[in-house]
C-alpha cells in the first residue's frame, strides 16, 4: 500500500520533472525569441538563442558570492519554489495524465494564491539585502499587483460562473471541440479583462517601472548575483511560461499537445510584447489608477455577462 | 340691596387673594432688588392665605363651636369650616419662616457682594 | 412582655421624629458644655434613626403589617396619620443611611455651628416625614420644614456665589410650594378631606375646572421640586456652589422625599401621567446631553442628578400607566427601587468624593491618579450610575426595558438607552481625566486621610449588597454568574504583592474557573470555550514578561476571561448581557492601564456601550415578541426577527470594529498594554464573533427571512475587510497596523457568518481559529519588539532579523498564515469562503474579497520589511531576542498552525460537527481532500508538493554553496548608486512606504469615519449649548421658568379645553 503510493508519488514527480524541464527550456527559448523580434523591430540583430542559457550557466558557476543573511540566502529558493510549485498545480496538457502534474492537490484558486508564495519569499530575501532600491521595487510591484489583481479576479469569477467549476481540468474540458468553444469566444469580456491584467502581470512596458530593466539596477533582484541570480533568471523564464499556460488553459482552450501549447502561449505572450514596444512606461500610481478604471469596468461587465450567459 | 352686597364676602376675599398672588408673583419676577422680591413673596404668601380662608367660609356662618346655638345636625350648613382656618395659621407661620430666611439671605448677600441686585448674582450658569 | 412593649415603643417609627426633635433641643444644651458632646448626640440620633428604620423594615419584611401612626387620638381621615410600610421603610432606611454617611463626610463643616447639626437633623426628619405622611397638608409642612432647613444650611456658607444660588433656590421652590399649597386647598374644597387615602378613594369628587387646577397645582408643585428641564437652573446653581455635604443631601435625600410624595399622589394623576412621563424623559435626555459640555465637577454631578431623577420619574409614570397589568407592584419595587438606591448611593458617593478632591474642574482630577483607592471608588460609583453590572441600576434598567418592550413602548426604550449612553460619555470622560497621571513634581498632594473616603466605601458595599438582593429577587443570582467578580476580588486582595508572579494565581484561577464554567457546554459554545478560555490562558502566559507590579491588571484580566466563560454558558439574554457588560467593563479598565490608555479607552467604552445598548434593544424586542428571555427562543419571534437580527448584529459588529464604527479600534489596540493588545485582538474580539454566530444560528437559519439582513451583513463584513486592509497599509505605527489588520480580518469572518450556509460558517469558524493563532503570534512578537526597541514606529526599526531571529521566523510564518498563501492555514479559510460565496452567488463580495486580500499583502510585507529587514539602526546592534516567555506561547501557536495546515481535517471535523445541528452538513471529503460544488482542496498534498518544490532548489543551492565561497558582508556593503551609505537612516526605505499607493487611491481612506464621529460630537455639543441657554444664572429667569412650567403643564394637559 505504502509502496504503491510511494511509487505513484515517484512517478508523478518524475513526470513533473519532465514537464518542468520542457517548460523551463521553452520559457528561456521564447525569451530569446522575443528579444530577437524586438531587436528586429528596432533594427538591431539581437541576441543569439543560446544567450539566456549561457547567462544562467555563467552565473551559476561564478566562483564568489556574498550573503547578507539567511533570508537573503533563502529568497531565491522561495522564488523558484513558487515558480515550480505554480506549474506543479496546473495541468499542462489536456487529456494527458502524464502532464497533469499535481493538479489534484487543488484548483484554480490554489494556483492564483500560490503565485504569491514566490513573490513574498523573494521580497523578503531582497529586503534583507538592505538595499533601498530593492524595497522600493517591491513596494511598487506589490502595489501594482493589487491593482491588476482586480480585473483578473473579476475575470476569474466570471469564468467560474460560466463553467460552474474551479477545476482547471474541467475548465479546459469545457472548451474542447473547436475554437468556437474557447472562452475567448464564449466569454470575450472576461478574456479582455484578463488580458489587460496580463499586461501588468508580465511586467513589460507600460507596467515595468517596478523592475525598470533599462536603467540603473533597481527592483527586487538588485543585490542578487551569481548562483542566486541564476536561480532567479531560471524562474523568470519558468514562471513567465507558467502564467501563459494558465491563461491558455483559462481562455484559449488549453492544449492537447506540446506543440499547441507552445504556439498558443507564444501568441498570448506576443500581446504583451506588442503593447510593450508600442507604449511608454506608466508611473506606479498611474498604472494603479489605470487598472482601476477601464479594466475593472470590463471585469465588472464580464460578471454581468457571465450571469446573462447562465440565464440564457 | 345694592350690587356689592349680593356678592358673597368669600368671593371678594378669594378674588383679592388671587389678585395678591399675581401681584406678588409679578413682583418676584420683575423687581431686581432682592428686598422687593421678598416683599413680592410676602404678598404672594398673603394672597394664598386669603384664598385659603375664603375657601372655608360659609356666608353668614358662625364660629365653628358646637354648642347650644349650633346643633350638630345643622353644623355643616351653619358654621365656617374650621380646617382652612387651622391650616392658614400653620401656613402663616411657615411663610414667616421662609420670609425670615430670605431676609437673612438678603443681609448676607449684601455683606458678601455689596449689592442687592439679583442681576448681579449670575456667576454660576450654564 | 413588658420589655417587648418597651422595645416596641423605643423602636417605633415615631421615634425618628422624637429623636430628631429631642436631639434638636439637646444639641444646644450640650453645646454649651462641650461641642464634642453635641456632636456625639447628633451622630447618635442619626444612627438611631437608621436603626429604627432598619428594625421596623426588617419586621415588615418578615411579615409584620405596615405600621400606622395616628395622632390626636382620632382615627384618620379626621386626623393626621403617618405610615411605615415596606416602601416607606425601604426609602427611609436608605435615606437615613445616606444621611448618616453624609454626616460623616460633612462633619468638618457641620461642627462649626451647633445649629448646623440641628438643622441637619431637622432636614433628615423632614424627609422622613415627607415619605411617611398620609396627609396632604402635613406633606406641605414637611416639605417646608425640609426646605427651610435646606435654605438655612445653604445660608451657613458665607461666599457670595453660594448665597446667590441659595436665594435663587428659595425663590423657585417657594413659588412651587405656593402652588402646591393652593392645589391642596382646592382639593380640600372639593373632597372635604386632606387624608391622601381618603382623597384617592373619593377621587371622583375632584372634577371640573377647579379639580383640574387643583390636581395640576399639587402635582406640578411637587414635580418642580424634582427639577424638571428646563425649570431647574436654581437647582443646578446650588449643586454647583453649595458644599458637597448639603448638595449630596439635596440630590439624594430631598429628591427622594419629593419623589415619594409624587409617587403617593400618582393615583390622582390620571391623564397627567403622560405629561409626567414626557417631562421625566425630556429631563433625563436633555440633562445628559448638556452634561457633555460641562467641566465643572459639581455642576456635572448636578446634571447627572437631575437626569437620574428624570429617569426615575419617567419609569414611575410609565409603570403607573401599565397599572392594569398583574404584578406591576413588584416590578415597581424592583425598577424604581433599584434605580433609586443606585442613584442614592452612587450620586451621594460621587458628591462626597468631589468634596474630598476639591477640584472644581473635572480636568483637575488627575491629582488622584496615583491614589488607586480613590480612583477605584470613583470608577465604581460611575459604573453604578451608568447602570453597568453588577450594580442595582443594571437590574433595574433591564427590568424596565423588558417591561416597556413587552408593552411595545420602543420609543421610550431608545430614549432611555440614548440617555444612558450620553451619561456614560460624560462620566467616563471625567474618569479618564482622573486617570491621567501627571508628572510627579506637578502632583499636588491632596490631604485626604484614610478615614475620609470611608462613607464612599460603605456606599459601595451597600450598592453591591443591594445588587445581590435584586439579582436574587430576579432569580439570576447564581454563583456561576458572579464567579468572575469573586475571582477578581480574590486576586485583588493579593494585588499588593510585588512582581510578575501574581500572574500565576490568575492563570490558575481562570483555568479552574473556566473549566468549571464551561465543562458542560457542547456544540458551538464548547468550541468557543476552547478558543476563548484555552486561547486566553495561552496568551496570558506571556504577561509574565513584564516585571513590574501592574496594579490591577491581573484581577481585571481574571474578570475579563471568566466573564467570557459566563458569556458562553448564558442561557438567557439577561445572563448574556450581564456577562457582556462585565466583559466590556473589564476590558475597558484594562485598556486604561496602558501607556496613554485613558483617552482611547474612553472611545472604546463608548462604542462598546453603544453596541451593548443595541444588543440590549435587540433582546428587548425579542422579549416583547416572545415573552421569553431564553436565547433559544429568539427564533420564535416571528415578524420581529429582522429587527432583532439587525439590532443584535449591529451591536456585535460595532464591538468587532465594523466598517464605519471602527474608529475606536486602532487607538485602543495601540495604547493598551502590548500583551493585552494580543489578548484583545486574538481572544476578546472573538466574543463578537460568538455573538454573531449565536444569533445567526438562532435567528438566521430557522426562517427564510435571513436573506436580506444577511446580505447587508455580508457587505459590511467585506467592506470592513477592504478598508481595514487599506488603512493598515498606510500606518507607520506597528500596533496600529496590526489593529487595522485585525479589523480587516474580522471582516472576512463577518462575511463568512453572513453566508448562512454550512460551508460559510465552517469557513468563518476556521478563520476565527486562524485569526486567533496568527494575530496572537503577531501581537506577542510586537510586544517583544517594542520591549527591546522601546519604539512603535516601524521606520525607526529595521534589520532586527539579526537580533531576533525567532521573533522574525514566527512573525513570518504568522504572516503567511494570515495572507492565505498556500500551504499554511490562511489558504483554507479563503478557499472555503470563496467557494461559499460563489455557491451563494455573492460575486461582488467575492471580487472584493480577492481585492482586499491582495491589499493585505502590502501591509504584511511592509511589516516584515521595515521592522526585520533593510538596514539595522546603529543603536539596535546590541538588542537581544525577545524574552523566552513571550516566545513560548508563540511557538505553541506556530505548532498549531503547522498541524492544522497539514491536516485541516483535525480542525474542520469538530467545527462541522458543531454546526451540523443548525445547518445540514455539506462538506464532502474524498480522502484527505475536501470537495465542493466548484473545486477541491487537498491540504496534505499541497503541503507535500510545496515542501518538495521548496527543498529541491534549497538542496541545489546548498550544494553550490559547498563549492562556492559565500562571504558574509558588512551592513553597508551594497551597490548603492556607486556610493557606500554611512547611516542606516539614509538607506532604510521605510517611512511612507506606499507613498505611490497613497497618491493613487489614498483618497479612499482619508479619515471620513473619524470626521463623521467628530461631527457627531460637535453636533451634540452644539445641541448642549442651545439646550442650556435657559441657565443664564439669573434667579428671576429661573423663577419665570417655574411659572411657565405650570403654564406648559396646563396647556399640555388640555387646560384650554376647559
Amino acid at each position: 500500500m505504502i509502496f504503491d503510493s510511494m511509487n505513484e508519488w515517484l512517478s508523478k514527480a518524475g513526470y513533473f520533472s519532465l514537464t518542468l524541464l520542457i517548460v523551463t527550456i521553452y520559457g528561456l527559448f521564447v525569451g530569446a525569441l522575443i528579444e530577437r523580434i524586438i531587436a528586429k523591430v528596432q533594427g538591431r540583430i539581437g541576441i543569439p538563442y543560446s544567450q539566456p542559457f549561457i547567462n544562467i550557466l555563467k552565473n551559476f558557476f561564478k566562483r564568489t558570492a556574498i550573503s547578507h543573511g539567511i533570508m537573503f540566502y533563502l529568497g531565491p529558493v522561495f522564488r523558484i519554489a513558487g515558480g515550480i510549485g505554480t506549474l506543479a498545480f496546473i495541468p499542462v496538457i489536456y487529456g494527458n495524465e502524464m502532464f497533469s502534474n499535481f493538479s489534484t492537490a487543488g484548483d484554480l484558486f490554489l494556483v492564483i494564491y500560490f503565485m504569491f508564495f514566490g513573490q513574498l519569499g523573494m521580497a523578503l530575501g531582497a529586503g534583507e539585502s538592505g538595499h533601498p532600491y530593492s524595497a522600493i521595487g517591491i513596494a511598487r510591484g506589490l502595489s501594482q499587483m493589487t491593482a491588476y489583481e482586480v480585473p483578473f479576479a473579476l475575470a476569474v469569477i466570471s469564468i467560474v460562473i460560466q463553467y460552474d467549476t474551479l477545476s482547471l481540468t474541467e475548465i479546459v474540458a469545457a472548451q474542447q471541440g473547436g475554437w468556437q468553444n474557447w472562452t475567448v469566444i464564449t466569454n470575450w469580456v472576461a478574456t479582455l479583462a484578463a488580458m489587460l491584467a496580463l499586461l501588468g502581470m508580465t511586467g513589460y512596458s507600460p507596467f515595468d517601472i517596478f523592475l525598470a530593466p533599462q536603467e540603473i539596477p533597481i527592483g527586487p533582484p538588485t543585490e542578487f548575483h551569481s548562483a542566486y541570480l541564476s536561480l532567479l533568471q531560471t524562474n523568470r523564464a519558468l514562471f513567465g511560461a507558467t502564467k501563459l499556460i494558465l491563461f491558455m488553459n483559462l481562455f484559449f482552450g488549453g492544449a492537447t499537445g506540446w506543440g499547441e501549447l507552445m504556439i498558443k502561449t507564444f501568441l498570448i505572450y506576443m500581446v504583451a510584447i506588442i503593447v510593450g514596444v508600442a507604449f511608454p512606461r506608466f508611473r506606479v500610481d498611474q498604472a494603479i489608477r489605470f487598472f482601476f478604471k477601464i479594466p475593472t469596468l470590463i471585469g465588472v461587465m464580464s460578471i454581468i455577462y457571465a450571469q446573462m450567459l447562465l440565464t440564457a | 340691596m345694592n350690587m356689592l352686597t349680593d356678592i358673597p364676602i368669600s368671593l371678594i376675599v378669594l378674588c383679592s387673594g388671587l389678585g395678591l398672588i399675581l401681584i406678588g408673583m409679578w413682583g418676584m419676577l420683575t423687581q431686581r432688588n432682592i428686598i422687593r422680591m421678598i416683599i413680592g413673596f410676602s404678598l404672594m404668601d398673603t394672597g394664598i392665605h386669603m384664598v385659603m380662608v375664603s375657601i372655608g367660609y360659609v356666608t353668614g356662618g358662625t364660629a365653628p363651636i358646637i354648642n347650644d346655638a349650633v346643633p350638630i345636625a345643622d353644623a355643616v350648613n351653619r358654621v365656617v369650616d374650621p380646617v382652612p382656618s387651622a391650616l392658614v395659621l400653620t401656613a402663616i407661620v411657615i411663610g414667616l419662616g421662609v420670609t425670615a430666611v430670605m431676609l437673612a439671605f438678603a443681609v448676607r448677600i449684601f455683606k458678601a457682594r455689596n449689592t442687592l441686585n439679583i442681576d448681579e448674582c449670575t456667576e454660576s450658569k450654564w | 412582655m413588658v420589655t417587648a412593649t418597651i422595645t416596641d415603643l423605643l423602636l417605633h417609627p415615631l421615634g425618628i421624629y422624637v429623636l430628631a426633635l429631642g436631639a434638636g433641643f439637646l444639641i444646644p444644651l450640650f453645646d454649651r458644655a462641650h461641642r464634642g458632646s453635641a456632636i456625639l448626640v447628633f451622630l447618635l440620633a442619626l444612627a438611631c434613626m437608621v436603626g429604627i428604620a432598619g428594625f421596623n423594615l426588617f419586621g415588615i419584611i418578615n411579615g409584620a403589617t405596615a405600621i400606622d401612626i395616628e395622632t390626636a387620638g382620632i382615627k384618620p381621615p379626621f386626623s393626621i396619620n403617618l405610615r411605615f410600610g415596606l416602601l416607606e421603610g425601604g426609602i427611609v432606611l436608605a435615606v437615613n443611611t445616606a444621611a448618616l454617611l453624609g454626616a460623616w463626610h460633612y462633619l468638618p463643616r457641620l461642627k462649626e455651628h451647633a445649629s448646623a447639626l440641628l438643622l441637619y437633623l431637622i432636614l433628615v426628619m423632614g424627609i422622613n416625614g415627607m415619605v411617611m405622611t398620609r396627609d396632604l397638608f402635613n406633606l406641605f409642612i414637611f416639605i417646608e420644614i425640609t426646605s427651610i432647613a435646606t435654605y438655612a444650611l445653604i445660608g451657613m456658607e458665607r461666599s457670595g456665589s453660594v448665597l446667590a444660588a441659595g436665594f435663587k433656590y428659595i425663590v423657585a421652590t417657594s413659588i412651587a410650594s405656593a402652588f402646591f399649597l393652593l392645589g391642596t386647598i382646592f382639593i380640600y374644597y372639593q373632597t372635604g378631606t386632606l387624608n391622601i387615602d381618603d382623597i384617592i378613594a373619593n377621587q371622583e369628587l375632584i372634577s371640573g375646572p377647579i379639580g383640574f387646577i387643583a390636581t395640576l397645582f399639587v402635582l406640578t408643585g411637587l414635580l418642580i421640586e424634582l427639577k424638571p428641564y428646563p425649570a431647574n437652573g436654581w437647582g443646578l446653581d446650588v449643586y454647583e456652589t453649595a458644599s458637597t455635604g448639603i448638595a449630596s443631601l439635596i440630590s439624594v435625600g430631598v429628591s427622594a422625599g419629593m419623589f415619594f410624595a409624587v409617587y403617593k399622589l400618582l393615583p390622582l394623576a390620571g391623564d397627567f401621567l403622560h405629561s409626567i412621563a414626557f417631562i421625566g424623559g425630556l429631563t433625563f435626555l436633555f440633562s445628559n446631553i448638556i452634561g457633555l459640555k460641562q467641566d465643572n465637577t459639581k455642576r456635572l454631578l448636578g446634571y447627572s442628578s437631575i437626569g437620574q431623577i428624570g429617569l426615575l420619574t419617567l419609569a414611575m409614570a410609565l409603570l403607573a400607566q401599565l397599572d392594569s397589568q398583574v404584578d406591576i407592584q413588584s416590578q415597581m419595587y424592583l425598577i424604581v427601587g433599584g434605580l433609586f438606591v443606585n442613584h442614592l448611593f452612587a450620586k451621594a458617593g460621587l458628591f462626597w468624593l468631589a468634596g474630598l478632591v476639591k477640584s472644581s474642574s473635572i480636568r483637575g482630577w488627575s491629582v488622584i491618579s496615583k491614589r488607586r483607592g480613590m480612583l477605584l471608588l470613583l470608577g465604581i460609583m460611575m459604573t453604578a450610575l451608568v447602570g453597568l453590572p453588577p450594580f442595582p441600576g443594571f437590574w433595574a434598567k433591564w427590568e424596565l426595558v423588558m417591561l416597556l418592550a413587552s408593552n411595545d413602548m420602543f420609543g421610550w426604550i431608545s430614549l432611555i438607552l440614548l440617555g444612558s449612553l450620553l451619561e456614560a460619555a460624560y462620566l467616563f470622560r471625567w474618569f479618564s481625566y482622573a486617570q491621567q497621571s501627571v508628572a510627579d513634581d506637578e502632583q499636588a498632594e491632596i490631604p485626604v486621610s484614610f478615614w475620609q473616603p470611608l462613607p464612599v466605601a460603605i456606599a459601595v458595599l451597600l450598592l453591591f449588597a443591594t445588587s445581590y438582593v435584586m439579582a436574587a429577587v430576579m432569580q439570576v443570582a447564581s454563583p456561576e454568574l458572579y464567579l468572575p467578580l469573586v475571582a477578581g476580588f480574590a486576586l485583588w486582595l493579593i494585588d499588593g504583592v510585588h512582581g510578575r508572579y501574581k500572574n500565576l494565581p490568575m492563570l490558575v484561577a481562570v483555568a479552574i474557573g473556566g473549566y468549571l464554567l464551561t465543562k458542560d457546554l457542547d456544540g458551538i459554545n464548547s468550541l468557543f470555550s476552547y478558543l476563548l478560555i484555552g486561547g486566553g490562558l495561552l496568551v496570558s502566559i506571556a504577561a509574565l514578561y513584564r516585571k513590574d507590579d501592574r496594579k490591577g491588571f491581573y484581577p481585571l484580566l481574571a474578570v475579563l476571561l471568566l466573564s467570557l466563560a459566563t458569556l458562553l454558558r448564558a442561557q438567557s439574554s439577561l445572563e448574556f448581557f450581564f456577562s457582556w457588560e462585565l466583559m466590556t467593563l473589564s476590558s475597558y479598565l484594562l485598556i486604561t492601564l496602558g501607556r496613554d490608555g485613558a483617552k482611547p479607552a474612553l472611545s472604546y467604552l463608548l462604542f462598546s456601550l453603544g453596541s451593548a445598548y443595541l444588543i440590549f434593544a435587540g433582546f428587548a424586542v425579542a422579549y416583547g415578541a416572545t415573552g421569553s428571555l431564553l436565547l433559544s427562543s429568539l427564533g420564535n419571534s416571528g415578524e420581529s426577527m429582522t429587527m432583532i437580527f439587525s439590532l443584535l448584529a449591529a451591536g456585535f459588529i460595532i464591538k468587532m470594529g465594523g466598517f464605519g464604527f471602527h474608529i475606536w479600534l486602532p487607538d485602543a489596540y495601540a495604547e493598551a498594554d502590548d500583551d493585552f493588545t494580543a489578548l484583545l485582538s486574538s481572544v476578546v474580539s472573538k466574543a463578537g464573533v460568538f455573538g454573531l454566530v449565536i444569533i445567526a444560528a438562532q435567528l438566521g437559519v430557522r426562517s427564510d427571512i435571513g436573506l436580506d439582513p444577511a446580505y447587508v451583513l455580508g457587505w459590511i463584513g467585506i467592506l470592513t475587510a477592504t478598508f481595514g486592509a487599506l488603512m493598515a497599509v498606510f500606518q507607520e505605527d506597528l500596533k496600529r497596523l496590526l489593529a487595522y489588520s485585525s479589523m480587516g480580518q474580522l471582516g472576512y469572518i463577518v462575511t463568512g457568518v453572513a453566508l448562512m450556509s454550512h460551508l460559510g460558517w465552517v469557513s468563518a469558524m476556521y478563520m476565527t481559529v486562524n485569526h486567533f493563532l496568527f494575530k496572537g503570534i503577531l501581537l506577542l512578537s510586537a510586544a517583544g519588539i517594542i520591549l527591546r526597541t522601546n519604539q512603535r514606529l516601524m521606520y525607526k526599526m529595521g534589520g532586527l532579523i539579526k537580533n531576533m531571529p525567532f521573533t522574525f521566523t514566527f512573525t513570518m510564518i504568522a504572516i503567511i498564515a494570515m495572507s492565505g498563501v498556500p500551504p499554511l492555514t490562511g489558504y483554507g479559510g479563503k478557499w472555503m469562503m470563496f467557494n461559499a460565496l460563489m455557491d451563494k452567488g455573492w460575486y461582488w463580495i467575492a471580487a472584493l474579497a480577492f481585492f482586499s486580500s491582495a491589499i493585505a499583502f502590502l501591509y504584511m510585507f511592509r511589516l516584515l520589511q521595515t521592522v526585520f529587514l533593510g538596514q539595522r539602526k546603529l543603536e539596535h546592534h546590541e538588542l537581544r531576542e525577545a524574552p523566552a516567555i513571550l516566545l513560548i506561547p508563540q511557538g505553541v501557536m506556530i505548532a498549531c498552525i503547522m498541524v492544522v495546515s497539514a491536516y485541516p481535517k483535525l480542525l474542520l471535523d469538530p467545527l462541522s460537527a458543531a454546526i451540523d445541528p443548525w445547518i445540514a452538513n455539506t462538506l464532502v471529503w474524498e480522502g484527505t481532500a475536501m470537495v465542493t460544488n466548484f473545486g477541491y482542496w487537498n491540504a496534505p498534498m499541497i503541503m507535500g508538493v510545496v515542501g518538495g518544490v521548496w527543498m529541491v532548489p534549497l538542496i541545489l543551492l546548498l550544494l553550490i554553496s559547498l563549492t562556492l565561497k559565500i562571504q558574509k558582508v558588512e551592513q553597508f556593503n551594497i551597490v548603492f548608486a556607486a556610493e557606500r551609505p554611512r547611516r542606516p537612516e539614509e538607506t532604510h526605505y521605510a517611512y511612507n512606504f506606499f507613498a505611490h499607493y497613497d497618491r493613487a487611491i489614498g483618497f479612499l481612506v482619508r479619515p471620513r469615519a473619524t470626521a463623521f464621529w467628530n461631527t457627531i460630537v460637535e453636533w451634540s455639543h452644539t445641541t448642549a449649548s442651545s439646550l442650556r441657554i435657559f441657565y443664564n444664572g439669573n434667579g428671576q429667569t429661573y423663577a419665570l421658568f417655574v411659572v411657565m412650567y405650570f403654564v406648559a403643564m396646563f396647556l399640555l394637559n388640555g387646560g384650554l379645553a376647559l
